[in-house]
C-alpha cells in the first residue's frame, strides 16, 4: 500500500485500471435504482482512468525500456505465471486509446440511452467492458491476457444481448460468445503448449525468446498458430467471422465501443503484442496474412449487398481488421497497431454517427434513412461523411496515412498477390461507404416507399425521446460532441504517424528511418498514387451509380443475381457454419455425448443399482423368519467350532 | 461304569432333550420349558465335576445357584415376552411370528 502512494506510476496504472471495476460493483449493488448516480459514477470512473492513462502516456513517453510491476500469481517448479501491470509504448497508446473511446461512447450514450429502463445495468457492463479491456491490454503475461481476454468477451455478450426481451438479441450474444469461444480454445491450447515446452508465459520473454530463436521451431510455429485462432475469433477473421454483423443486435454506442477499440480490436492487439514471437514463424506469418487478405475482400464483397446502416460498417470493420491482420503478417507492425489506432478513431465515429440517424429515425435501413431527410441532421452527417472518407483512406484524413503504410509494406512481400488483394480492399471499401453516405445524402424521390415494411422491425424501444423539445436538445448535444471531438482526432491523427513511430520504435526508428525514406521514395510514390487513385475511383463508381442526379441507385451488382445474392448470404458461410454445426456437433458429438450419457454413464449406474437389489433379494432367502432355523444354524456353527477345538 | 459318567450321561441327556425341544417345539412356552431342561442338564454336570473332581467343595455349588437365579429372571423375562407377542398376534405359535421374513 505504502509503495503504491510513494510511485505515482504505480498509482496512475492501478487506478486507470480498476476504477471502472469499482464503478460496476458499485453499480449492481448499490445504485441500481438511482439512474443519475449510476451514470455519473460510470462516466466518472472511465473519465478518471482515461486522465490517468494520458497522464501515464505523457510521463512515459520518453521512457526507454517497458516498465513491469508483477507478482507471482502461480508458481511451481519449472512453471511461473504473473499477474501485474507491464508499461511500454504499445500498451499505454492502447490503454489511451480504449480510455478515450469508452469515455467518448459513455457520453454519448447519456443521450442515446436516456429513458431506457435498464440504464444502469448497461452502465455497469459499459464499466466491466472498459476495466476487462484496459486489464487486458497491459497484462505482462499471457496467462493474465488470457483471462481478461475472456472477461472481455463476457462484457460483449452482455452487451450485445442487453435487449434480452428480443430473440434476434439472445441469439446474436449466443452466436458472438460461442463463435469467439470456438477460436479461444485454440488459443488457450496454444499457451498450454508454450505453457509446457517453454514454461514462461511472459510477454517480453516471450518476445525476446522469439526475437532470439531460443524457442525450438516446431514449437514456436505450432503456438502461434494456436494463439492465432484467438485472433481469428476475437477479431472476426475468417471463417469465424459472421457473429460480428450479428453484433449489430446490441445498442448502437455498443456497436461503437466494440468495433473500434475493445472487442475485435482486442484480437489484432494480442497479435501486435507479441509480434516478435510471431514475427520468428513464417509458416505462422503466411498463414495469417492469407487469412487476412481472404477476411478483407470477403467482408468488402458482403458490404456492398446490404442496406442496413450498421450491417455495412460491420462489414467494413472486418474488413478493416483483417487489412491490419495483413499489415502485422506482412511484417509491418507499426503499419498494423497505426491502422489499428486510426481505424479505432474513425470506426467509432462512423457507429456513433449512425446511431443519431438510428435515433432519429428508428430505422437501419439506410434508404429510408435518405428518403426521411437523414442529410438535414447536419453534424451527424459532415462527421459520417468525415469518416467515411477516412476509411477510404482520403488525404488528409486518418485512414489515408495507416492504409498507406500497410500497402508499403505488402509491396514489400516478394509475392505481389497481398498487394494486389490490398488494393482491390482499397477499392470495394471506398464504393461501399459511398454507396452508403450517397443513399442517405442524394435520396431518390419517393417512389413506392420501399422499405417501409422492414421499418419497425428495427426501432430499439428506447422510451424518452419524444418528450419536450430541451430535452431532445440535452439528447441531441450528448450525442454530437462526441461525434465533433471524433471527427477532430480523425482529421489530426494521421499527420502524428512520424511521432507515433518514434514513439512505438524507438530503435529501430533512428536506424531504419533513414534508410527507409532514401531507399524505396520513387516506388512508394507510386504505390501511393496507385492507391490514392483506387480509393477515387471506388468513390466515383459510388457517385455515378448512386449520387448523381437521376441516378438509378442500383448497384453494378443487380446485374449478377446470383452474385448478389452471394455476397448477401455473407458467400452462405452462415449456412456452411449451420451445416457444419447440424452435421458435425449435433449428429456428431453431441450424439456420441448423447449416447456416452445414456449408455456408459446412466446404464452403468443402473446395472450397479440392479446388482445391489438383486443380490440383496437372493441374500434375503437365508432370512426365512424361522426362529427356529436361526437358532439352528448357530447350534450347528457352534458345534463345528468346537469339533475343530477338540480335534486339534 | 464310575458314577460320574453316569451323572455325566444323565446330563447330557436332559441337555439334548432340552435342545431337541427348542429346535423341534413350535410352542414359545414349550421352548421356554426346553430351555430350562438344558440349564439343568449344564446344572448337573457343575454338581457332578465339583463331587468328584474339584478339591475346594463350594464353587460349582455357587455356579448352579447362580444359574437358578439366571433361569429364574430368563422365564421372567420370556413369559413377558410371550405374553406381550400373544397380545399382538393372539396365538403363542412360533410360526406366526414371522415379520422379518426376507
Amino acid at each position: 500500500m505504502m509503495q503504491l502512494l510513494k510511485d505515482p506510476i504505480l498509482l496512475a496504472v492501478a487506478t486507470a485500471t480498476s476504477l471502472p471495476f469499482l464503478a460496476m460493483v458499485v453499480i449492481l449493488i448499490f445504485t441500481r435504482h438511482n439512474v443519475r448516480l449510476s451514470c455519473s459514477i460510470s462516466v466518472g470512473s472511465i473519465s478518471i482512468s482515461l486522465l490517468s492513462a494520458l497522464y501515464l502516456l505523457i510521463t512515459l513517453r520518453h521512457a526507454t525500456a517497458p516498465i513491469e510491476y508483477q507478482t507471482a500469481w502461480l508458481l511451481s517448479q519449472n512453471v511461473f505465471v504473473s499477474f501485474g501491470y507491464l508499461l511500454d509504448p504499445l500498451s499505454m497508446l492502447m490503454l489511451t486509446i480504449v480510455a478515450t473511446i469508452a469515455f467518448l461512447v459513455q457520453v454519448y450514450s447519456l443521450g442515446y440511452m436516456a429513458g431506457d429502463p435498464g440504464i444502469t445495468r448497461y452502465y455497469a457492463f459499459q464499466s466491466l467492458f472498459a476495466w476487462a479491456m484496459m486489464t487486458m491490454v497491459i497484462a505482462p503475461g499471457m496467462m493474465q491476457l488470457y483471462i481478461f481476454w475472456e472477461l472481455v468477451g463476457l462484457a460483449s455478450y452482455l452487451l450485445i444481448g442487453y435487449y434480452y426481451e428480443k430473440t434476434s438479441a439472445q441469439q446474436a450474444g449466443k452466436k458472438a460468445f460461442v463463435m469467439t469461444r470456438l477460436g479461444d480454445i485454440g488459443f488457450f491450447l496454444g499457451l498450454v503448449v508454450l505453457l509446457l515446452g517453454y514454461g514462461n508465459l511472459n510477454i517480453l520473454d516471450m518476445n525476446q525468446a522469439g526475437a532470439a530463436h531460443k524457442i525450438p521451431q516446431y514449437l514456436l510455429t505450432i503456438s502461434a498458430m494456436l494463439i492465432f485462432c484467438g485472433v481469428i475469433g476475437k477479431s472476426a477473421q475468417f471463417p469465424l467471422m459472421t457473429w460480428l454483423p450479428d453484433a449489430m443486435e446490441g445498442p448502437t454506442p455498443v456497436s461503437a465501443l466494440l468495433h473500434s477499440a475493445t472487442m475485435v480490436a482486442a484480437g489484432v492487439y494480442m497479435f501486435s503484442r507479441i509480434f516478435p514471437f510471431f514475427a520468428a514463424s513464417p509458416t505462422a506469418m503466411a498463414m495469417a496474412l492469407a487469412i487476412g487478405t481472404i477476411t478483407t475482400l470477403l467482408a468488402s464483397t458482403m458490404a456492398m449487398a446490404t442496406y442496413d446502416l450498421k450491417q455495412v460498417w460491420a462489414y467494413s470493420t472486418i474488413s478493416q481488421l483483417g487489412f491490419m491482420v495483413m499489415g502485422l503478417a506482412a511484417g509491418g507492425y507499426f503499419a498494423g497497431v497505426f491502422h489499428l489506432t486510426t481505424h479505432a478513431g474513425f470506426k467509432a465515429l462512423l457507429f456513433l454517427c449512425s446511431g443519431v440517424f438510428i435515433h432519429e429515425y428508428h430505422t437501419n435501413d439506410m434508404r429510408v434513412i435518405g428518403q426521411k431527410g437523414g442529410r438535414k441532421l447536419y453534424i451527424p452527417m459532415i462527421c459520417m461523411t468525415v469518416g467515411a472518407l477516412a476509411l477510404a483512406g482520403i488525404f488528409p484524413f486518418a485512414g489515408f496515412f495507416s492504409k498507406e503504410a500497410i500497402l508499403g509494406v505488402l509491396a514489400g512481400q516478394s509475392n505481389k498477390i497481398w498487394l494486389i488483394g490490398g488494393l482491390l480492399g482499397a477499392f470495394l471499401t471506398a464504393y461501399y461507404s459511398f454507396r452508403l453516405i450517397f443513399f442517405v445524402a442524394c435520396p431518390k424521390e419517393m417512389a413506392a416507399g420501399h422499405g417501409h415494411e422492414e421499418a419497425d422491425d428495427h426501432g430499439h424501444g428506447h422510451g424518452g425521446h419524444d418528450s419536450h423539445e430541451g430535452h431532445h436538445s440535452y439528447i441531441f448535444w450528448c450525442m454530437a460532441i462526441p461525434l465533433i471531438i471524433l471527427a477532430g482526432v480523425t482529421l489530426v491523427l494521421g499527420f502524428s504517424q512520424s511521432s507515433l513511430e518514434h514513439f512505438l520504435l524507438p530503435q529501430s526508428a533512428a536506424a531504419h528511418g533513414a534508410a527507409n525514406e532514401g531507399g524505396h521514395g520513387g516506388g512508394h510514390l507510386a504505390l501511393l498514387i496507385t492507391a490514392v487513385s483506387c480509393a477515387i475511383g471506388g468513390i466515383l463508381l459510388a457517385w455515378w451509380e448512386f449520387g448523381r442526379k437521376g441516378a438509378k441507385q442500383e448497384g453494378f451488382l443487380r446485374r449478377f443475381v446470383r452474385v448478389e445474392e452471394l455476397f448477401a448470404r455473407r458467400w452462405y458461410m452462415d449456412d456452411i457454419l449451420r451445416f457444419l454445426l447440424d452435421s458435425v456437433v449435433y449428429c456428431g458429438f453431441t450424439n456420441i455425448f448423447t449416447r456416452n450419457d445414456r449408455r456408459v454413464i446412466d446404464g452403468g449406474l443402473d446395472g450397479f443399482c440392479r446388482f445391489t437389489v438383486g443380490s440383496g433379494r437372493v441374500a434375503s432367502f437365508l432370512q426365512s423368519g424361522m426362529l427356529q432355523y436361526n437358532l439352528m444354524v448357530m447350534i450347528a456353527v457352534v458345534g463345528l467350532i468346537i469339533l475343530v477345538f477338540v480335534s486339534r | 461304569m464310575n458314577s460320574l459318567s453316569s451323572y455325566l450321561f444323565v446330563a447330557a441327556a436332559l441337555f439334548s432333550l432340552g435342545l431337541l425341544g427348542v429346535l423341534q417345539r413350535r410352542n414359545l412356552i414349550g421352548m421356554l420349558i426346553s430351555i430350562e431342561l438344558m440349564l439343568n442338564g449344564a446344572n448337573i454336570n457343575f454338581m457332578a465335576f465339583n463331587r468328584f473332581l474339584a478339591p475346594e467343595p463350594a464353587v460349582g455349588q455357587i455356579v448352579t445357584l447362580f444359574v437358578m437365579g439366571i433361569a429364574a429372571a430368563e422365564a421372567a423375562i420370556g413369559l413377558s415376552i410371550i405374553l406381550a407377542l400373544f397380545r399382538q398376534l393372539r396365538s403363542i405359535n412360533i410360526e406366526r411370528a414371522q415379520e422379518l421374513k426376507g
